[in-house]
């Protein structure tokens, strides 16, 4: 920039008298082109990461905020790209550009850097001391159960739980944040093998690093303390209980990492693992699917001593299906409640009524009932005066917590009921409320196959994909069927991209249904030889709210499927973009001849990509006159053409040995690409004038200021009066106007389609607002049909095109050619509907025929 | 793609940059590498390139200032920076500092390619070879 300035600081020395020579010119001119061109570069970059951005959050897509930080970022490095050419086109003009950016940069950083609230206190802390107020110490499942085991007449193993301070601790000691943040923004989280390579390695980061030795002592020591609380030598179990994961009411059921029986010998290995399954493929999946950053959750973990079950299971206060419903649910199993939750085994379902007194109002057994020879020392408790018990509890448990619970039980060898865990019951999006109000419409009908749960309500179909292993995960595809044999948890990453689950075992009370449920997918479990029956590509559709399986599609029971829910809805990586898009895209500078387009004006990034954009194409536009430099200025086209245009060369737009000091040029020296297919749609249909069904009146107003643009070609006018071109070989900037229309088309073609675009935009005056929702509604509808990304607002719109090969847009800048010589026909007429559709039609079949040619040729 | 550009990748994770290497090298591309900033002076020194990416955060010299020193020596040189840590404040030290592009790993490789034609077409007119 420097030498540019310097430049102009020589040209003003020299006074008057001496120019500064043709030479020196030209490389001036040169050198304004080559940062003109970077210009143009940044503004593709920074309007394409701010599109990208635009579309994620209203697409409903899925994005992380690795994803929101790299974009973000990519815009403001390419809008400071822009400011620093515009300051070198403009010799530093403008420079107060670098205050409005700095000032918007700072706050988008801000929001970026935020951090979450970090939870200060004990490393350590008993379980008889924490309360469901201490969630952002220990974790949501730590905090409910220290609330839980404050209650009266309720038992919950004894325990500590490791703070969310601890892990942080033992991660900061060992500087694994940064490289964690490196590996997760490299992440694809389409490609599930690069997911699993990545989460083992951060993993392994994590399991490999070294306890400091502080935290290792105070884990020790707690110990040592729960062997006299307990026996010594006692179990344990260690629990993930993550912070964090109340925010938008997710669950995370299941993504994480628990360890049983564990002794002291491994108490701080396993701890790390704990903490590290954070980073299990499913968890990181998931956290990108329901909208958190990773550095949103932090890990407590939870030390329990273990509880030898005899029986477990998982009680629902109200049934998770159908919440209205006047039942508990409740899941029983012998053993440990693990097997419960990995929805490995058949387990009993008893429903017992809420009101008291507590009655069975239905039993399902699916377990076999002898219990098998080495448990049958221990009394097998009767299941109707369990199931009336742990009614209760949740009865109790609902009260406290005000809210439906989900509660995970044991019952040890001496017939006391343990409480291991509670929380907030998820319940089906879909209630399945259609299906209970209406009849089958065939009741007698016979499907492939009937299941005995409904873990998740919905109707999906969609080619079967078998999965035993992680090499069928890989191969499973988008909008399939899943189909396996137990519902565990490690399928759950398969649930963003399943149309439905069916599983031959499991209940609801799995972590899978859990997520099946708070994803949307419908989910069918205990479908016996579903995978005898059901062939890898087999096309089902899935009832999952009558327990049926279908062959092929069925559109009858499709139209009971809802959508998807919003899954991101209210979470913090979509709170985050919602807040810096603030900043980014909305455009308030979108009229250049208005008072208020200034650089002090500019309040987003978007202002600013704009007002740079305007200010280089001027100062490009102006240099041949304000050096009166011949070669650059604007020269007028001449032969058969109507209207006036004129064209500026900015490189290599004209024909070699073209006369470049005359003050007019023949269409046929121009060499422009991008010009030329504009002006073939320019000129391919002969301008027809206003129709004359509203000739008077407006309509002739808008006629002669078209003919009579008030310049004389002899003077050189301001820009804002002239239709021209500013070109070169590839580009062309072309800005016309029409009556009060304004309309701009800019294009690059070349060979390289990163640099390749086309890009329209359209502002119209002079008639009132329902006119011009109309002029605009009518010129989108055509450019979508074309491909173009269409963004309106107000009376002005923008449309743009992007890497596309260079037949492809050269159809394109025809269409904007003829469009922008005949669009403002309609003007008069557009008050009527009958003549938009008229006009409509025929802009649709004029355009067909003006591709003809151009398609016949590639 | 015409080509002919002299390319060399610094980097410090190996993987990365011999795959990256691996894939230029197949599309006609001449590339060479360095593990950290230390080895690309070397590098440099002894010939001739015309376009450099550059990883930033690597120990020793980082890339934003390495890339300073390599606009000192051979302003003509174009350098795409292309980084695993998306931030702000690096991607404009290194546009300040003079870098052709900042990119964001990971990047589709066309488009690495299409940017590094670019730097390189960028290369020439400052040399007036073009």
């Amino acid at each position: 920039m420097k030498a540019i300035i310097d430049r102009i600081k020589k040209y003003l020395l020299r006074g008057a008298g001496s120019r500064p020579s043709t030479v020196e010119l030209q490389a001036d001119f040169q050198a304004r082109y080559r940062e003109f061109r970077s210009l143009l570069t940044a503004n593709n970059n920074a309007l394409e990461a701010m599109a990208e951005m635009e579309q994620a959050l209203h697409a409903g897509q899925t994005f992380s905020a690795a994803f929101v930080r790299s974009r973000s970022t990519a815009v403001m490095v390419n809008v400071y790209k822009m400011i620093q050419s515009l300051l070198e086109i403009s010799g530093g003009r403008y420079h107060k550009l670098k205050k409005s950016f700095e000032k918007i940069s700072a706050r988008v950083g801000e929001i970026l850097e935020q951090e979450t609230a970090v939870s200060s206190g004990p490393w350590i802390i008993p379980l008889h001391k924490i309360n469901k107020n201490m969630a952002d110490q220990v974790g949501e499942k730590m905090a409910n159960l220290g609330e839980v085991a404050g209650i009266e007449g309720i038992s919950t193993p004894k325990g500590f739980a490791i703070s969310a301070a601890a892990s942080r601790h033992f991660l900061v000691a060992n500087n694994l944040n940064a490289e964690i943040n490196r590996l997760l923004q490299m992440l694809n989280p389409e490609n599930l093998a690069a997911v699993y390579e990545i989460s083992a390695e951060i993993q392994k980061l994590i399991s490999n690093a070294a306890l400091p030795a502080d935290l290792e002592t105070k884990i020790n020591d707690a110990y040592s303390e729960l062997e006299r609380e307990t026996r010594p030598g006692v179990k344990v179990a260690m629990r993930s209980s993550a912070l964090g994961e109340d925010l938008a009411g997710a669950t995370f059921a299941g993504q994480y990492h628990t360890e049983l029986n564990v002794d002291r010998e491994f108490l701080g290995q396993t701890y790390k693992e704990v903490v590290a399954g954070k980073y299990t493929s499913r968890a990181i999946l998931y956290r990108l699917k329901k909208g958190y950053r990773h550095e949103d959750i932090e890990m407590g973990v939870g030390c329990l001593s273990m509880v030898d079950a005899i029986i477990s299971g998982i009680v629902y206060s109200r049934d998770p299906g159908n919440p209205g419903n006047p039942w508990a649910n409740i899941n029983v199993l012998r053993g440990a409640a693990q097997k419960v939750v990995m929805g490995t085994a058949p387990t009993d379902l008893f429903l017992v009524s809420r009101q008291e007194p507590h009655q069975i109002i239905k039993q399902e057994l699916h377990q076999e009932q002898k219990p098998s020879e080495a448990e049958t020392d221990t009394p097998f408790p009767p299941a109707a005066d369990l199931a009336i018990d742990l009614t209760k509890i949740a009865l109790i448990l609902e009260k406290h917590f005000g809210a439906p619970q989900d509660i995970e039980w044991s019952i040890d060898g001496d017939g006391k009921i343990h409480i291991l865990q509670s929380r907030p019951v998820v319940f089906s999006s879909d209630t399945g409320e259609n299906a209970d109000s209406g009849e089958l419409e065939n009741p007698e009908e016979q499907p492939l196959l009937r299941g005995q749960v409904t873990a998740s309500h919905g109707v999906g179909f969609g080619p079967a994909h078998l999965v035993a292993n992680a090499v069928d995960m890989l191969q499973f595809p988008r909008q399939a069927v899943l189909v396996v044999a137990h519902p565990l948890p490690e399928w759950s990453p398969l649930l963003n991209r399943a149309a439905a689950l069916i599983a031959e075992t499991g209940s609801e009370a799995g972590h899978l249904a859990t997520v099946s449920r708070e994803f949307g997918v419908p989910a069918l479990f205990g479908v016996q030889d579903a995978l005898k029956k059901i062939n890898n590509g087999d096309v089902v559709t899935v009832d999952a709210t009558y327990r049926m399986v279908h062959a092929g599609r069925r559109e009858d029971l499709l139209a009971r499927s809802k959508p998807p829910p919003d899954l991101m809805a209210g979470s913090p990586v979509q709170a985050m973009l919602r807040e810096i898009l603030q900043y980014i895209t909305p455009l308030n500078l979108t009229d250049p001849s208005s008072p208020y387009f200034k650089s002090t004006y500019c309040e987003t990034l978007h202002d600013i990509t704009r007002f740079c954009h305007e200010k280089s194409v001027e100062e490009m536009f102006s240099f041949g006159e304000k050096y009166h430099f011949n070669q650059r200025a604007a020269k007028r086209l001449v032969g058969e053409v109507p209207l006036e245009w004129w064209v500026i060369d900015l490189a290599d737009g004209f024909q070699e040995g073209t006369d470049v000091t005359g003050k007019t040029v023949r269409v046929e020296n121009i060499v422009s690409t991008p010009m030329l297919a504009i002006w073939d749609g320019i000129t391919a249909f002969p301008w027809q004038g206003p129709p004359s069904v509203s000739f008077r009146g407006m309509g002739s107003i808008l006629f002669q200021s078209t003919m009579q643009p008030g310049f004389d070609p002899a003077l050189p006018s301001p820009m804002s009066s002239k239709n021209y071109f500013l070109i070169s070989k590839n580009f062309c900037n072309f800005s016309v106007r029409l009556g009060y229309h304004f309309a701009m088309v800019e294009s690059y073609l070349s060979d390289l389609l990163t640099e390749n675009y086309v890009s329209f935009s359209f502002k119209g005056g002079a008639a009132d607002a329902r006119r011009k929702a109309a002029r605009i509604q009518l010129l989108s509808q055509i450019l979508s049909r074309y491909d173009f990304r269409v963004e309106q607002k107000g009376d002005s719109m923008t449309a743009r095109i992007e890497k596309r090969p260079v037949a492809f847009l050269k159809d394109r800048l025809k269409i904007l050619g003829y469009l922008t010589l005949h669009a403002r026909q309609v003007d008069m007429v557009m008050g009527k509907q009958r003549s938009i559709t008229r006009y409509r039609n025929k802009f649709f079949s004029d355009i067909e025929m003006l591709l003809k040619p151009t398609t016949a040729e590639v | 793609m015409q080509s002919g550009s002299n390319v060399l990748i610094v980097d410090d994770e190996d993987e990365f940059r011999e795959t990256m290497a691996k894939v230029f090298r197949h599309r006609g591309i001449n590339v060479d590498t360095a593990d950290g900033c230390i080895e690309a002076l070397a590098k440099l020194k002894s010939k001739p390139f015309d376009v450099v990416i550059m990883d930033v955060s690597m120990p020793g010299i980082d890339g934003i200032q390495c890339l300073g020193r390599i606009k000192q020596r051979w302003p003509a040189i174009e350098v795409i920076i292309l980084t695993g840590h998306a931030s702000v404040s690096s991607g404009i030290q290194g546009m300040e500092k003079g870098a052709f592009d900042y990119c964001l790993k990971p990047i589709d490789t066309d488009e690495l390619l299409d940017k590094i034609e670019l730097a390189y077409e960028k290369v020439r007119i400052t040399e007036g070879r073009a």
